[in-house]
């Protein structure tokens, strides 16, 4: 498969990979363009860059899945040209993908041994259980993975594992991990990031993708960044770089203010409410979930992937049916019966898959750009000429000169131009409420900022605007305030200023892990007969993640999902205080103990607080704490 | 950033454009083979095998409108000719019973219904196009024949003639209400939102549906138009015959898909023009007829028609692919 085996320079530590001068375009967007990358035995390895700076890309180039147009890779230092995947993997290269390539029918062991399914012979289920329990205790997993079961019934990070395991049954050398925690918990983040630790340490090279920062800097040993398809930041020690370095890095120096807050932002906005969501359901993904926007105001939907995010919009836009709650829009409720209803009431809707949702590839720039008013539109005829006006102001605000383009195809252009026509087709509607699904999806840096202004824009001229996003940077830096979805609910709804992307995560948090917690605090509250809460503190501020109470007298003073001021609590001192003892309140109501839990990798995952009743006997703090971190373990 | 995006796009030349543009290639198909075809028979460009010609794309033709808006939005009708064969002995046990037109009324209804019912069985449930229409396309012909009770319906009245022997302006009544149809389809596709929305329809579903549009309706229309249409080729062809056979319009759906496509329609939906259609029609037919003139056997015409589709598919995807580039 290797056409050339001429050996290249020696380096000092022989480098496991090396990718010089990459290049690759798809129809006219240049994805790649002369992009540089290297890689050594033994070392986990950050690729960075905003969406759209090419690191997916660069990752599939090198797991074989596109074929490069230009530059050079090496392998343990000779020339590859990679032609598909089963060739990257037959010298060693896998990769974990954010869309896992697992066959869900089949069980977790033949999926793990997928590649030797296809070889002529007899199959040894046997052989392949031992060498699969061997793979596992290798990794530190020795008992997670039931091996008879079929992969459907897995969770995200259980499928993420068998993924790595295939990896290892090929006895691949070199991984690459394309943002893989984006579906995980803090804890399941936590327990890949062991997984990898022990595969670096094993003498694996490990590539991992990602644009949170704060993971880099836990677990990478070097970064390289990448921006429009270029590499700005070669091969840089983790230790020697601030987070502001790399940020300026994939963002670029002059784009830094790309999330300006207005002025408006920090105060609470008073205009009429313009959407109100309550009890929507949508079974099986959409359960519970109630929020309300105004006039005027971005409002940001954030969550994991998975969470229903993007069933709930599509759920109040009427392109999902309904199983129970109501949609008010103005004032009057809206019904679900099709999309053609919602637009007609005043609602536009970005989906969230350009190519599939949005983007109509036989019709001309001009069509498409006019799609929804021709589905607002009655009448027999399309009668274009009524918005003539409007089209021309749109496209002038949008730089496009309308001549050359209006008759061309969408698919001339790059994705953030495509995804600007796709937005400025709703604002020809003049929508009063606009709902847009990862609006900067596969979107260059310089179009992400122009979108940002277009809907702040549109915001101060009144329009509501609902914002979804897995980017969480993008949604506290975008939205006024920030409605946090975890497995089809509502769990919190909070002001962005209160937010950082730390909070947002545990907010995030899938439910399984918010149910282990709930367990433990009512074991701790009922045992003791008092009220237990895991909550975020900063400064003089509280985030509530969950609470619980055995007795209503106990009630701390907040719910899981709102924010208060330490003084507007019932346990003001004893959170001011955050002291590992008992601390009494002043008023004689209850004392409380308030303290840290870390994961086992030392990791902040907020406070952990009891309160009990003053005229019992006190626990021992240190059982508590014990309790507390256990449960940290397995969050 | 939006500079660095319009300088991808090459300026496209006048005559590139004009190349580009999918009738102006089938136009110059269609003239080729009538050169070639006039040159290896006398009697092809003469009047009356002109007139012909013309005739003989009325029922194909008219068959092919109903096609062309089932292919746009990604569908496939095969029952058209049993459909036709069907509405045929309807039309032909009518006109025992009622005047003309109330006959003609009751089987281009029936024709539209059988449409309904594919179409509803499409959209709504989900069903595949090609196994939908395969099913009714049996059930059609099979019921021509027990309605027919197998033989032919030949009492039918003479005034019925005149539908085809009319002339307008020198114009048989027939080939004007075929380019008429035409005319009417082209405008339809071309300024109307039903029209839009069925290329909409069949270039991306999902997207029309977002923006609004009536997809489940528009998807079900042209199967109602295309059984409708069926019924109105099959009054053209009675008319002229004066006599319905249980076996009329069989194999039509292979001449009008064939006409459809050549006219440059994707059978991936959203691409197609009636004007290419007309000039696919015009393309079976004459081959057809040449090779007739030619006195070439009828059992080697079929493998001449299926080389010269697949041919001209052919040098048309090579060809568009160099331009579009």
């Amino acid at each position: 498969m290797q056409s050339n085996l001429a050996p290249i320079a020696e380096a000092e530590i022989s480098p496991l990979l090396v990718a010089k001068g990459i290049t690759k375009t798809f129809d006219r967007t240049r994805a790649l363009q002369g992009a540089d990358f290297e890689l050594r035995e033994g070392e986990i390895h950050g690729l960075l860059g905003a969406n759209g700076a090419g690191k997916s890309t660069l990752s599939k180039v090198i797991s074989g899945h596109y074929t490069l147009d230009g530059g050079d890779l090496a392998y343990r230092g000779h020339e590859i040209r990679l032609r598909s995947t089963r060739e990257a993997l037959r010298i060693g290269i896998a990769i974990v993908m954010q869309e896992t390539s697992l066959v869900p029918d089949l069980t977790v062991l033949e999926n793990i041994f997928l590649p030797e399914l296809g070889r002529p012979g007899r199959l040894d289920y046997n052989q392949f259980r031992k060498r699969g329990q061997e793979i596992l205790n290798d990794l530190g997993q020795g008992d997670s993975l039931p091996f008879d079961w079929e992969v459907r019934r897995l969770s995200s990070a259980q499928k993420q594992l068998v993924e790595i395991a295939k990896a290892l049954g090929v006895r691949a050398k070199l991984l690459i991990f394309d943002e893989p925690t984006a579906s995980l918990s803090p804890g399941e983040a936590e327990r890949l990031f062991d997984i990898m630790a022990r595969l670096r340490d094993t003498g694996h090279g490990l590539v991992f993708v990602s644009h949170r920062l704060e993971e880099v800097f836990a677990i990478t040993d070097r970064v390289t960044v990448l921006r429009e398809g270029r590499t700005v930041m070669n091969a840089r020690e983790t230790a020697s770089l601030s987070q502001a370095e790399l940020i300026r890095g994939m963002v670029g120096a002059e784009l830094g203010a790309i999330y300006e807050r207005k002025e408006t932002h920090t105060k609470s906005i008073d205009a009429p409410v313009a959407l109100e969501v309550r009890n929507l359901s949508s079974t099986p993904t959409v359960r519970d979930v109630s929020f309300s926007v105004k006039k005027g105001e971005i409002l940001g939907i954030g969550g994991l992937v998975g969470a229903g995010r993007s069933e709930t919009v599509e759920a109040i836009f009427g392109l999902r049916p309904r199983t129970g709650g109501d949609v008010i829009l103005n004032g009057k409720a809206l019904k679900a019966d099709s999309p053609q209803t919602a637009i007609r009431a005043g609602l536009g809707f970005v989906a969230e898959d350009r190519r599939t949702q949005n983007i109509v590839p036989d019709l001309s720039v001009k069509e498409n750009l006019l799609l929804a008013h021709l589905g607002a539109h009655r009448g027999f005829f399309c009668s274009y000429a009524s918005r003539e006006k409007k089209v021309e102001e749109l496209l002038a605000n949008l730089g496009l000169p309308q001549e050359r383009l209006m008759d061309a195809s969408m698919l001339n252009f790059s994705g953030g131009m495509q995804q600007k026509i796709i937005i400025a087709r709703w604002l020809l509607l003049e929508p009063k409420v606009l709902i847009l699904d990862e609006p900067t999806k596969g979107v260059d840096i310089g179009t992400r900022a122009s979108i940002y202004t277009m809907l702040r824009d549109i915001a101060a001229k009144g329009v509501a605007v609902v914002v979804v996003s897995s980017d969480f940077e993008e949604l506290l830096g975008l939205s006024d305030r920030v409605v946090v979805m975890s497995d089809g609910r509502t769990t919190a709804d909070l002001p962005s200023a209160m937010l950082d992307e730390e909070s947002l995560t545990l907010l995030a948090a899938p439910r399984t892990s918010m149910v282990r917690n709930t367990e433990m605090l009512n074991e701790l509250a009922r045992a003791h007969g008092g009220s237990g809460f895991w909550a975020l503190l900063e400064g003089e501020r509280l985030i509530c993640l969950n609470a619980v109470a055995s007795t209503p007298a106990l009630d701390p003073g907040f719910k899981a999902g709102e924010a208060r001021m330490l003084d507007a609590t019932n346990i003001p001192e004893a959170l001011k205080r955050r002291e590992p003892v008992f601390v009494a309140e002043p008023d004689g109501s209850r004392t409380t103990l308030v303290v840290p839990m870390t994961s086992p990798r030392g990791h902040d995952l907020g406070w952990v607080g009891l309160s009990l009743p003053t005229d019992r006997p006190l626990p021992e703090p240190g059982t508590i704490k014990s309790r507390i971190d256990t449960m940290a373990a397995t969050l | 950033m939006a500079t660095n995006i319009l300088d991808r796009q090459a300026p496209a030349s006048p005559l590139k454009k004009f190349a580009q543009r999918l009738e102006v290639r089938m136009l110059l198909l269609a003239l080729l083979i009538a050169v070639c075809l006039s040159l290896l028979s006398p009697y092809f460009l003469t009047k009356s095998n002109i007139f012909n010609l013309l005739d003989q794309s009325v029922v194909i033709g008219i068959v092919a409108v109903g096609m062309t808006f089932v292919i746009l939005t990604g569908g496939i009708d095969l029952s058209v000719g049993s459909v036709a064969g069907l509405t045929g002995i309807i039309l032909g046990l009518s006109l025992q019973h009622v005047p003309i037109v109330p006959a003609i009324a009751i089987a281009v209804t029936a024709g539209g219904f059988i449409g309904l019912i594919s179409g509803t069985l499409i959209t709504v449930f989900g069903l595949a196009p090609f196994v939908v229409t395969l099913g009714v396309m049996a059930i059609g012909r099979s019921l021509a024949y027990i309605f027919s009770g197998q033989t032919a319906i030949s009492n039918i009245p003479d005034a019925m003639q005149n539908i085809v022997y009319t002339n307008f302006l020198g114009i048989p009544s027939n080939v004007l209400f075929l380019l008429v149809l035409y005319a009417a389809a082209w405008g339809y596709l071309t300024y109307t939102k039903g029209g839009r929305t069925i290329y909409a329809v069949g270039s991306n579903k999902e997207a029309a549906r977002a923006a609004g549009l009536n997809t489940t309706f528009y998807a079900i229309l042209p199967y109602v138009l295309s059984g409708a249409f069926a019924a109105v080729a099959i009054t053209f062809s009675i008319s002229q015959l004066l006599s319905a056979d249980p076996l009329m319009g069989n194999q039509m759906e292979l001449d009008a898909i064939a006409a459809v496509v050549i006219g440059g329609a994707s059978l991936y939906g959203g691409r197609g023009s009636m004007i290419g259609t007309l000039f696919g029609v015009f393309i079976m037919v004459m081959i057809r007829n040449g090779l007739n003139l030619m006195g070439v056997s009828p059992f080697w015409q079929g493998t001449a028609i299926g080389t010269i589709i697949i041919l001209a598919l052919l040098v048309e995807r090579l060809v568009s692919s160099r331009i579009s580039r």
